[in-house]
């Protein structure tokens, strides 16, 4: 019991999240190559009078601030550049934070733009700070500053996160162990809660959130209503909520829409090729590998043809990718002309198995993969595959299933009765036959493959079966037979008549 | 870091153990080289082989009419191929193939290409054998006729035969007579087998069957047929 219970608390320390904020997100979105050392500000003007929506901190030294209108901020700071939001520039930044992101852990949540809330429960904590400062460092490369709060649920993660943008910390913990020592130092604006509430507690004395923490929670429900118990149960971490984890499946994604009508595959496979090498590594910085790929062309005349590509197993191989995605693409008609092209990576979790040193199986999936669709091409997609028998009676029925791609070992002989007799080598079609006979067994057999006297005879052997299905029963007697100067044969007698199944060799 | 001593230890145990330990790599490359023939479980095949079939090379059974024995060739072969871990590729001329004749563990490693004719089969051969994934290549064309082997392209064998050199693969034709000339081992299958057969063991059945190495005649006159063509077409 007292393990269990070592167990549960151990597991319980383990569990945290991580907020990642991204301080005035649109405006970095907009200038992130460039511009951050001219005070800009982004205006909304799409109201009677222009407002500034925010500003850097250079402009916000000059006196700039958001809300304010735009005339104003251009007298109070007169270098002021003004911009407006950009949708693109956004979504951009918002795919950058995610990869980024999901490089650290799986699990993620886009809480609001430039805001992601992290599971960290699948990281040990003693790795958390460290995943948190090289996140810093990677997005700072890419012209995005963030902050981390680290914390033990959602809502004290996001206090912390505020608290690293109000102290000017890159990464900020509120520890499970220290949490009331650390509210206590903490204003009620990291709390983001509504005005009034602040107000009103400092009103009654409260100046930090660790002294509001430490109230009961019946005194708080019966004095602030819904609102101040909300805050309470936030700081005291019993407020936790499952993470709406984003949809990846659209994450990897370019697309090129031609300024001109393009009637050639060549630029479509430049374009492959282009986008191939920079979704793969995107791709890859987040450890996974592209399990299928999706492309899109439209023509001008408004239709579009689109193909999901599966591969194999999970690859970030270029080259593979390249000769999946273009070989459809080669055979596509070109009914009018291209003038659009969207490549799609559907990313999968990082394959955990290792093959054994000396494993059988295959050696290159990819390979096989492009192989059989190949064979298909020339014989058919039915005709390919491993036989499978399946659970009937039933002779000469079977399926084709994938071949294995790993394969066990083998010790003695093949479980399952011993194998007696030659092996069955059936006719393509059924040979209508003419049968002989005396005493109740063949004595003369033709058709029209052959006619032959026979020598010896074992059988019948009846069976039947399906009879529970409508349209579907079966029922034959076979006869193994030894024509003179022929072979052994099979002979089947059926409702529908004799004949001929195979011979055995 | 580890101590100096340590290191010094690790070292001098790499330089006395570099000569007795072979990594895993240089392990499976030797084998391969010590073991150029893939050994069947049928001694009589093996004997007149020379241990079994040639890596790289083209044989071809010829099977002269039904029950000679050259379905369960095919089956020792499978088993053969799932018991080394191998994967096998069946071109089967007529879809003929039942898969109650044999071990359901013996075709986890088969991949069945049903084919119409000996051209289709011979076509999907050739992108197969590009494929390093396949150790064993057999085709069952004992349904086939001299003339749908003449409608085989014989530029096709050729470089068929330069792929399964290159990965050293094994290639074996069930045919009722000569196919083509690349195929450099020759035999066919002479013992009928009689109605008794079909209650005795397959182990039993197989070891009783008898080979007989074909050499020149028919192959040759294919040699010449296709060399012919070659002429005709340079």
């Amino acid at each position: 019991m007292e393990e269990r219970k070592r167990k549960s608390d151990t597991a319980k320390a383990e569990t945290g999240y991580a907020v990642i904020w991204c301080r005035d997100f649109r405006l970095q979105a907009l200038k992130r190559r460039g511009g951050r050392d001219l005070p800009v500000a982004l205006v909304d003007d799409t109201q009677r009078q222009s407002i500034v929506l925010c500003c850097n901190a250079l402009a916000a030294r000059s006196g700039v601030a958001p809300g304010m209108p735009t005339v104003q901020a251009l007298a109070r700071c007169p270098l002021l550049r003004v911009d407006r939001p950009s949708e693109a520039s956004e979504l951009v930044a918002s795919r950058l934070l995610l990869e980024t992101a999901l490089a650290w852990v799986p699990g993620i949540e886009e809480t609001a733009p430039g805001i992601l809330t992290l599971d960290l429960s699948t990281q040990p904590e003693s790795d958390w700070i460290e995943s948190a400062y090289r996140l810093c460092d990677r997005l700072a490369r890419l012209g995005l500053e963030v902050v981390v709060g680290l914390g033990e649920t959602p809502a004290l993660a996001r206090i912390a996160a505020q608290t690293a943008l109000h102290e000017g910390a890159e990464v900020w913990q509120l520890e499970p162990s220290a949490r009331l020592v650390q509210l206590d130092r903490l204003p009620f604006l990291v709390a983001e809660c509504g005005t009034k509430l602040r107000e009103k507690l400092q009103l009654w004395g409260l100046a930090s959130l660790g002294a509001f923490a430490r109230l009961r929670r019946e005194e708080v429900a019966a004095r602030l209503g819904d609102e101040g118990v909300e805050l309470w149960l936030r700081l005291t971490g019993r407020l936790r909520r499952p993470l709406c984890l984003a949809k990846l499946e659209e994450l990897f994604e370019e697309h090129h829409d031609f300024e001109y009508e393009e009637h050639d595959r060549e630029p479509l496979f430049f374009l492959l090729r282009r986008f191939i090498g920079s979704l793969a590594g995107r791709v890859a910085a987040t450890g996974r590998g592209v399990a299928a790929v999706h492309w899109l062309v439209s023509f001008a005349d408004g239709s579009c043809q689109a193909r999901r590509l599966a591969l194999p197993e999970p690859s970030l191989d270029e080259e593979v990718l390249f000769r999946l995605a273009s070989s459809p693409i080669e055979g596509l008609e070109m009914k009018a002309a291209v003038i659009g092209l969207r490549l799609r990576f559907e990313p999968s979790d990082p394959v955990a198995t290792q093959r054994p040193l000396f494993g059988k199986g295959l050696r290159n999936r990819h390979l096989h993969g492009e192989t059989l669709t190949r064979m298909r091409k020339i014989v058919g997609a039915d005709r390919i595959g491993s036989p499978r028998r399946l659970d009937t009676h039933r002779p000469g029925v079977c399926e084709r299933a994938p071949l294995a791609a790993e394969l066990g070992e083998t010790e003695g002989p093949p479980p399952g009765p011993p194998v007696t007799g030659p092996t069955l080598r059936r006719y393509p079609l059924a040979c209508r036959t003419s049968v002989q006979l005396r005493e109740g067994k063949p004595l003369r057999v033709e058709s029209a493959r052959l006619t032959g006297v026979v020598i010896e005879a074992h059988g019948p052997w009846k069976s039947g079966g399906d009879w529970w299905h409508r349209g579907q029963s079966w029922e034959r007697s076979e006869w193994d037979v030894a024509l003179l100067n022929h072979g052994l044969f099979r002979l089947v007698e059926t409702p529908q008549g004799w004949s001929l199944e195979g011979y055995y060799d | 870091m580890p101590a100096p001593d340590k290191l010094a230890a690790l070292a001098s145990l790499r330089r006395e153990l570099a000569g007795k330990v072979r990594s895993g790599t240089e392990f499976l490359e030797e084998c391969e080289r010590r073991d150029p023939e893939e050994a069947t479980a049928l001694a009589g095949l093996d004997a007149i082989l020379g241990g079994g079939f040639k890596r790289g090379r083209l044989t071809e059974i010829q099977v002269p009419g039904p029950s000679r024995g050259g379905g369960l060739v095919l089956a020792s072969l499978l088993a053969r191929a799932r018991q080394a871990g191998q994967y096998a590729i069946l071109f089967d001329v007529g879809s003929g193939f039942s898969v109650e004749s044999f071990p359901e563990r013996d075709l986890e490693s088969l991949l069945w290409v049903g084919c119409d004719s000996a051209a289709q089969a011979v076509a999907v051969w050739d992108v197969a054998a590009r494929d390093e994934n396949y150790r064993w290549f057999l085709l069952d064309g004992r349904d086939c006729t001299p003339e749908d082997w003449r409608a085989v392209r014989p530029a096709q064998w050729q470089r068929i035969v330069g792929q399964m050199r290159e990965r050293e693969a094994v290639g074996v034709i069930f045919a009722r007579g000569p196919v083509t000339a690349v195929a450099k081992d020759r035999l066919e299958l002479v013992s009928p087998l009689g109605l008794e057969s079909l209650h005795q063991d397959r182990e039993v059945i197989a070891a009783s069957l008898r080979f007989r190495r074909v050499d020149g005649g028919a192959g040759e006159n294919a040699g010449r047929r296709e060399g012919g063509e070659r002429r005709m077409a340079g």
